[in-house]
């Protein structure tokens, strides 16, 4: 589903972010990226769906070579990859329901299909009861929900997940990663950076370590070091 | 695609809306500077009209004395017919000089009572084949040493003034208006931005998700279209009025008769608006044009 072939990106020609990095990453895995803050995670990320384009080394999602990939193009892959922000960038003055339908109507959904597929979703992240409210009305663990709905509401093969759980309490975090699993469960890739080790560890999944831009580890079943 | 319009539509008036104040300062700026652009254009039309009128090409007029001899006139005309120098001429006998004099000054009657056809002169209304003005002045001078004549009047200073006084005018319009076009065009620019940045969250969330760049793009760039239309909507009965009060002033002045000519016809007042409305929408796009593509990176 996503493979790096001795990837490196450096910014401003500086600054390595990653170094020669190769990895693969099957259908429906579950992969955690480690590491320092600093250690190219977020870059990794980056590079799975073209905001960032890399120095040298190749990168495939779903067959397709994204580092060469002509931009118009773009918006088309996303399409296929979900996005879970740290900060959830939900848009203050929308409802829950208004903020997921967002993600359908800018991409040119028929109305009939987002009214089918927002309450579906919204029923899967267990917010149903909260459709109609504000973002600033809901706990920052329910915040990051809509914005789990919003990424995954129109089905991508892939889900990005940057440090879902950064800015939660430990049982809040739980609580995603329970629907991260579930979503995974459902035949998702899901990629997630985190620094959070008590999630890593418990959930013993693969683990992606990166140090200052080099991949130092990769292990099926890891925990955090 | 009928959602999409009704989304686009939607995005732009709320941005509209949100921006209100820079809004308006952008629609004032553009109707200002059209309102220019327009006056301009007409001044110098009404410019063009008036020295056209002029006697259809007349350049100079030789006037003949009331008691001129027939011999005199042959003479005279004798020189027009072969001169290769004139392209035409057409003679206004005393009695057409007349009903001229009378249709001229018909708001004057005690003037008109004055005067009888007897004492009018009879003129020779001539085309040179080479209007330059030296040309024509060795002309009149020629034609003034003729027997019989009583003087010879060249138009080339009168319509030298009214060239000199439009061009004058609509040149300092047209420059104060291009300097108003681009602070518009600057002017939208900072509007689109404004829009942009207070949209963010919503941008990248629509990059993230997969909307096409156009389709993010769009709506900033109506909204940019939008001031410069509306701008171009405001200057256009601007021009209505620069048309029925100023010009008409001019027509009416009592001190530069030429200006009598000064008019310009409805259909060029309409033909100059449509393209008032097209220079603001094209203003208004290459605005926020500028505006997309340097702040939304998209």
């Amino acid at each position: 589903m996503i493979r790096f072939e001795t990837v490196t990106k450096t910014y401003k020609g500086e600054v390595v972010a990653l170094r020669e990095a190769s990895a693969e990453i099957q259908r429906g895995e579950f992969v955690f990226l480690v590491g320092p803050s600093g250690s190219g995670k977020s870059t990794f990320i980056r590079l799975i769906n073209r905001e960032e384009v890399p120095d040298a080394g190749k990168i495939l999602v779903a067959g397709k070579d994204v580092s060469s990939l002509s931009s118009w193009k773009v918006p088309y892959l996303r399409r296929n990859i979900g996005y879970v922000f740290q900060d959830y960038k939900l848009l203050p003055k929308k409802t829950v329901t208004e903020n997921v339908a967002f993600a359908l109507e800018v991409i040119g959904r028929p109305r009939p299909i987002i009214k089918r597929q927002v309450p579906a979703i919204l029923e899967l992240v267990g917010l149903s009861r909260k459709a109609d409210r504000l973002p600033e009305e809901l706990s920052g663990g329910e915040q990051q929900r809509v914005s789990i709905a919003r990424a995954f509401v129109n089905r991508p093969l892939i889900l990005l997940a940057d440090e879902p759980t950064g800015n939660l309490d430990p049982a809040t975090s739980v609580g995603i990663m329970r629907l991260l699993d579930r979503i995974n469960r459902s035949g998702t890739t899901v990629v997630m950076a985190t620094h959070d080790r008590s999630i890593v560890d418990t959930m013993r999944r693969r683990v992606i370590e990166l140090d200052r831009g080099m991949l130092v580890r990769d292990e099926s079943r890891g925990v955090y070091e | 695609m009928i959602f999409r319009f009704w989304y686009f539509i939607r995005e732009t008036f709320v941005s509209l809306w949100r921006n209100l104040s820079l809004t308006l300062a952008a629609i004032l700026t553009v109707a200002i500077s059209l309102a220019l652009v327009g006056s301009s254009l007409l001044i110098r039309e009404g410019a063009e009209q008036a020295t056209a009128q002029f006697q259809e090409g007349v350049e100079f007029i030789v006037f003949m004395n009331a008691d001129a001899l027939e011999n005199q006139n042959e003479a005279i005309r004798k020189v027009l017919d072969t001169s290769p120098a004139i392209k035409e001429y057409v003679y206004v006998d005393k009695f057409a000089a007349y009903e001229e004099f009378r249709e001229l000054f018909v708001d004057k009657p005690e003037l008109v009572e004055s005067v009888t056809p007897e004492i009018m002169p009879p003129s020779y209304r001539i085309v040179p084949r080479d209007p330059d003005a030296d040309n024509v002045t060795e002309l009149a001078r020629q034609f003034s040493e003729q027997p019989g004549v009583k003087e010879v009047a060249t138009a080339t200073e009168a319509i030298r003034q009214i060239e000199d006084f439009s061009t004058r005018v609509s040149q300092a319009l047209l420059l104060a208006a291009i300097v108003l076009v681009a602070v518009s065009a600057v002017l939208i620019l900072n509007t689109v931005f404004t829009a942009i940045s207070g949209r963010k969250t919503e941008i990248e969330v629509m990059k993230l998700v997969g909307a096409t760049n156009w389709f993010i793009r769009i709506p900033f760039m109506l909204e940019g279209t939008i001031h410069g239309l509306m701008g171009a909507g405001l200057a256009v009965p601007a021009l209505f009025v620069v048309d029925s009060k100023v010009l008409a002033y001019f027509q009416e002045s009592e001190a530069v008769p030429l200006f009598r000519g000064f008019a310009v016809p409805d259909g060029f007042v309409w033909n100059t608006s449509i393209w008032i409305l097209v220079i603001g929408a094209a203003i208004g796009m290459i605005g926020s044009a500028f505006a997309v593509t340097r702040y939304l990176d998209v």
